[in-house]
């Protein structure tokens, strides 16, 4: 009984540290951190070990499933595809290209997202594919497109040793991105200034130099105010301003009207901290900005991201080692998902999916017509959906019903579509409710690559056989293209052969290639003639939009407030010890056992107003629906907030969440709404939601 | 004990690759390789095709722990009638060229399972072959806790210590002792020269030497002193344990760490006894009772059904991670403290609390 080892990279979240896959038997029976490794240098947090549980065979789907009179059979692969194949042509025949479409995973491959949009685009001739970075970081990318001209982190990770203050906006890194949230506690003890801006007391919010724990919802308030306070006193960069700014103007008439005591009224904090956060960070030799879904999951996400960007332009804080616009992009591969334009609206490298040059050179590449019409968001086709205009949807590595917000609408969405299609590990609850499930190989099962949130590619490596029948997400379009006719278009033997055809159709990653990456421990993108050895920084002489722009926005109030009915302001997070839905990480039995009690986080004022014990049963109330879990009694939210993290399908946070979108991107307004508790009786035990093997829910 | 001392014992070689393949023939060799990208781990691998690394350049950020006390494993299995305790299925392996600091953990580790049927069925499997360090390794402070530079007695079946190299003959003069009986049988047939006391001598020379070399962290020793003084003020642990998030890094890379969790994996199968009628169908619970390394820095490590946790709070954990390290209390049954020195949870930590923070930042605390 020997073992070999892999290395690979982590799957969980968009930090990627290295990590070796060790096998034994066709098992992953551990994994080692790698000490030579850039980003991760010999750590990994407490999901990055467990990996072994999340991707064991125990639980993993390994033939295809079909629902015949209500229940799964298994069925060939043969004849899912080609039902597939029959129902989408039928769709496309009977109600056009609009009617069908892709969710592609943000954790799966650059290759299998490449896959993906290929196949919606020169396949179905759709521009419907999407992927979670809908609900989380598209205003990152349509904000930062129109200040910057590109949405993606602008500096490298470690460039947070490299600063003299560091400065996280509604971001949990110690959590969530935990070994950089390691590295922002490392500088901080090497005398770096934090400053923590979040409604809930963090890890980091509690070793901060300065918390701002301002109002909910109030982040344009509080940058605005901090924007005036600069401008007040001249802390602005002038050169940076004059050199590579425009719209200074306007900016600075813009944010006179945010004066410190309008501010400090708005978002809960003192004056003298305003003014202390606005020295500390202009004044910065070296600044580094890192903020999260904080700032992206409101109506206001991409004015919130637009706002970020004026502070660090008006600043000079950005282009420079220690500084930077640095998104903390969520899942392993969220940042490739985009990349390879899983987007319905720009092609890989985000070139424009409405330009007619972009459309001839896919096409001429591609040796087919391309899709014409611009296609729908991920919410866009759950709406058309419930109206009847979207019959068919294909859902790679996704779990919108525990994942996307109201619930309820959600389901209302699947179970409207004539076919639903998921692609998975195990059985999760929107696998329950689909129509056809196909088995999926994980990370550890297949070569390809993954991009972390500072745009390093990184090569994974196959450790061990995919288990059953499941197959790689780009094999199963593959085999459907084969199946719908178009066997030509998508014909790869290798994932290498996937990524190079990519490479060859943008620019940022044509110097890129399976060797290179492995020489070079990875290669930031751009990557090209100019940048033949990747990007460590960006925007250092200058913004592909040529000069930044600062760009005036608006404070505004968000969708939902607390009224008589739902008097608690409620907020969404995420736990250290579990990812997402949950589905991997909670096949550990380590993880599972630190999950608290009580999933409603309360302060303790509260829970005494309302006469609750501590893990006392509830049900938490909004407009959109309800849900009964127990409450946590938690000093991290304040009076009046309470929070919900989303990884229990036993007690979806997303029953409550609102769904009203920003207009730009329509990105949910996931970190706010209104609620209601009403205890339940003292020794009765909150009903759980979880689905039945077949996606029923019972009342 | 009387082997050690017996010269019978004590012979030279001048290339350990003759050495490796005359072991070979009845081990298999699992040694510390680097792979493709530079990366050394103990692996099995690639079998004894290469060469061995060794020494303080060449300490895996993984030690040969996993070998002994398997991360996963299966205890016993349940088919619906019957529970069957599962062994190991093992066959003779070398350990061939483990340092100083990571024998002395396995010593520590086979005190602590010597009960335990699993770890011995794979023990006495194994041949532990060391290798004295010539040098300080990064993070390493192995003398401070008497775990090293060169092997300690009684901690290896054969010790292998380079006497002298010749750069420009590639020729080294390596001494090799053979400690245990399984490592007088290891080397049976080999035509060795014996060495005589001037080895020795030099052996205990080149000692003084690596050890003289070691950075003395008089922090580490001032922090052991107030650690069994209890003179750690309780903040220091809230101010440090504030750090901890529970990646589990610590307890997985220490060679020591012996702590562990169970976990039934079930299974519900259907089954269709013959000897009743094919129209009855019967639902057999199977299930495997796995073992698997734990962390005693998890919240849940120590809660209880009721949901009472004697170690709610992080610095509670914290603290009683490093007085398994570091009490004297431990003496009497392991003969040396927990930690040997090796300095990989200072490297692993994402929360900059390994050892030589801690240990530094206690002396600064204490030292008042």
């Amino acid at each position: 009984m020997s073992t070999t080892q892999v290395n690979s990279i982590c799957p969980f979240c968009g930090v990627g540290c290295g990590i070796a896959l060790v096998a034994s038997d066709n098992n992953i029976i551990a994994v080692q951190p790698l000490s030579k490794h850039p980003v991760s240098q010999g750590k990994l947090c407490a999901k990055g070990w467990n990996t072994p549980f999340g991707i064991s065979r125990h639980g993993r789907l390994t033939q295809p499933l079909m629902k015949v009179d209500g229940k799964f059979k298994v069925v060939s692969w043969q004849h899912a595809l080609s039902h597939i194949a029959k129902s989408l042509k039928q769709f496309i025949k009977e109600s056009g290209p609009q009617s069908v479409g892709l969710i592609s995973s943000a954790r799966a491959t650059n290759e299998d997202n490449y896959a993906a949009q290929k196949f919606a685009r020169a396949v179905l001739k759709t521009n419907n594919i999407d992927h979670c970075a809908r609900i989380c970081h598209s205003p990152t990318v349509a904000g930062l497109k129109k200040t910057l001209g590109s949405g993606a982190m602008t500096n490298s990770i470690d460039d947070v040793g490299k600063a003299d203050v560091i400065l996280v906006i509604g971001a949990d890194p110690t959590e969530n991105h935990a070994i950089i949230g390691g590295q922002i506690m490392k500088a901080k003890l090497s005398g770096a200034k934090l400053i923590v801006v979040d409604p809930r007391q963090t890890r980091l919010a509690k070793v901060a130099d300065m918390h701002l724990q301002l109002k909910i919802g109030t982040n344009i308030a509080l940058l605005n105010g901090l924007l005036n306070i600069i401008f007040d006193h001249g802390w602005q960069n002038d050169d940076f301003i004059k050199r590579r700014c425009e719209g200074y103007d306007a900016l600075k008439a813009h944010v006179a009207d945010y004066t410190v005591e309008k501010v400090s009224k708005i978002t809960g904090i003192k004056g003298a901290d305003l003014v202390k956060t606005a020295k500390l960070y202009s004044q910065a030799n070296a600044a580094f900005l890192a903020y999260g879904m904080g700032i992206t999951q409101f109506v206001s996400g991409t004015n919130n991201v637009i706002a970020v960007s004026n502070l660090a332009l008006v600043c000079g804080q950005i282009g420079r080692e220690g500084t930077g616009i640095n998104p903390l992009r969520g899942q392993n591969n969220v940042q490739g998902a985009c990349d390879m334009g899983c987007l319905p609206n720009v092609y890989p490298d985000y070139q424009s999916a409405i330009d007619k040059q972009v459309r001839e050179k896919f096409s001429h590449a591609w040796q087919t017509e391309v899709a014409l019409l611009p296609g729908l968001t991920s919410l866009g086709m759950s709406h058309q959906a419930r109206h009847g205009n979207f019959r068919g949807l294909l859902i790679f590595g996704e779990d919108p019903v525990v994942t996307d917000p109201d619930r309820n609408k959600v389901a209302q969405g699947m179970r409207a579509m004539d076919l639903l299609v998921v692609i998975e590990l195990s059985m999760t609850e929107t696998a329950k409710m689909a129509d056809i499930v196909l088995p999926a190989a994980s990370f550890a099962e297949k070569q390809g690559t993954f991009t972390n949130c500072e745009r390093r590619v990184q090569l994974i490596h196959k450790a061990v056989a995919p288990p059953g029948e499941a197959k790689i997400d780009w094999q199963i379009l593959s085999e459907l293209a084969n199946k719908m006719g178009m066997s030509e278009l998508m014909n790869w033997q290798t994932s290498e052969q996937v990524f190079d055809e990519m490479c060859q159709l943008t620019d940022s990653f044509s110097s890129m290639s399976y060797p290179r990456l492995k020489q070079n421990n990875g290669l930031q993108w751009p990557c090209n003639k100019e940048f033949p050895d990747g990007s460590r920084c960006l925007h250092t002489t200058t913004f592909p939009i040529g000069k930044g722009k600062l760009i005036p926005v608006e404070y505004e109030l968000t969708d939902e407030i607390p009224s008589t009915d739902y008097p608690y302001w409620f907020t969404t997070m995420r736990l250290h010890f579990h990812y997402g839905c949950g589905s991997m990480t909670r096949k550990s039995p380590l993880l599972e056992r630190e999950t608290p009690i009580g999933l409603l986080f309360i302060h303790p004022q509260d829970a005494l107003d309302l006469g609750l014990k501590n893990h006392q049963g509830v049900t938490v109330s909004s407009r959109r629906g309800c849900v009964e879990t127990r409450i946590e009694i938690s000093h991290q939210v304040s009076p009046g907030l309470l929070s919900m993290p989303y990884h229990f399908k036993e007690a979806p946070s997303n029953f409550l969440t609102n769904d009203a979108m920003d207009p730009i991107t329509e990105m949910p307004e996931l970190k706010v709404c209104a609620v209601n508790i009403i205890p339940l009786p003292e020794n009765q035990t909150p009903r759980s939601s979880v689905l039945s093997d077949v996606g029923r829910s019972y009342d | 004990m009387t082997e050690a001392n017996n010269m019978a014992n004590k012979l030279l070689i001048n290339d350990l690759d003759v050495l490796k393949h005359h072991i070979a023939k009845f081990y298999s060799v699992v040694q510390i390789q680097k792979d493709v990208n530079g990366q050394e781990l103990w692996t099995e691998q690639l079998g004894d095709k290469l060469d061995p690394l060794f020494g303080h350049n060449h300490l895996p950020l993984t030690s040969p722990k996993g070998f002994l006390f398997a991360e996963k494993e299966v205890l016993y299995k349940f088919d619906g009638e019957t529970f069957e305790t599962i062994l190991p299925r093992v066959h003779p392996k070398v350990l061939f060229g483990v340092q100083a600091c990571d024998l002395s953990a396995i010593a520590y580790q086979d005190k602590f399972f010597e009960h335990d049927p699993y770890y011995q069925k794979r023990r006495e499997h194994i041949l532990l072959v060391g290798i004295d360090c010539e040098s300080p390794c990064a993070n390493g402070f192995c003398v401070q806790v008497d775990a090293g530079p060169h092997v300690k007695d009684n901690t290896a079946d054969l010790v292998l210590s380079r006497l002298s190299v010749d750069e420009t003959n590639e020729f080294s003069e390596w001494l090799v002792i053979a400690q245990t009986e399984k490592g007088i049988n290891s080397i049976k047939g080999m035509m060795l020269d014996k060495a005589d006391n001037k080895h020795l001598k030099r052996r205990r020379e080149l000692f003084e030497k690596v050890r003289s070399e070691f950075v003395d962290y008089s922090y580490i020793s001032n922090a052991i002193e107030y650690l069994n003084d209890n003179s750690v003020p309780a903040q220091l642990w809230e101010e440090l344990s504030v750090r901890c998030m529970g990646c589990s890094g610590c307890t997985n890379l220490c060679p020591t760490c012996s702590c562990y969790s169970t976990y039934e994996v079930v299974e519900k199968k259907t089954v269709t006894p013959a000897s009743i009628s094919n129209e009855v169908k019967l639902e057999v619970t199977h299930s495997e009772t796995i073992r698997c390394w734990d962390s005693c820095l998890f919240e849940g490590f120590q809660k209880e059904a009721s949901g009472h946790n004697p170690s709610q709070k992080a610095a509670q954990r914290v603290e009683r991670f490093w007085f398994h390290k570091f009490s004297d209390e431990y003496l009497p049954e392991f003969q040396r403290y927990g930690c040997v020195g090796c300095g990989r949870c200072e490297q692993t930590c994402p929360g900059s609390i390994g050892v030589h923070s801690v240990m530094k930042r206690i002396d600064q605390q204490c030292c008042n």
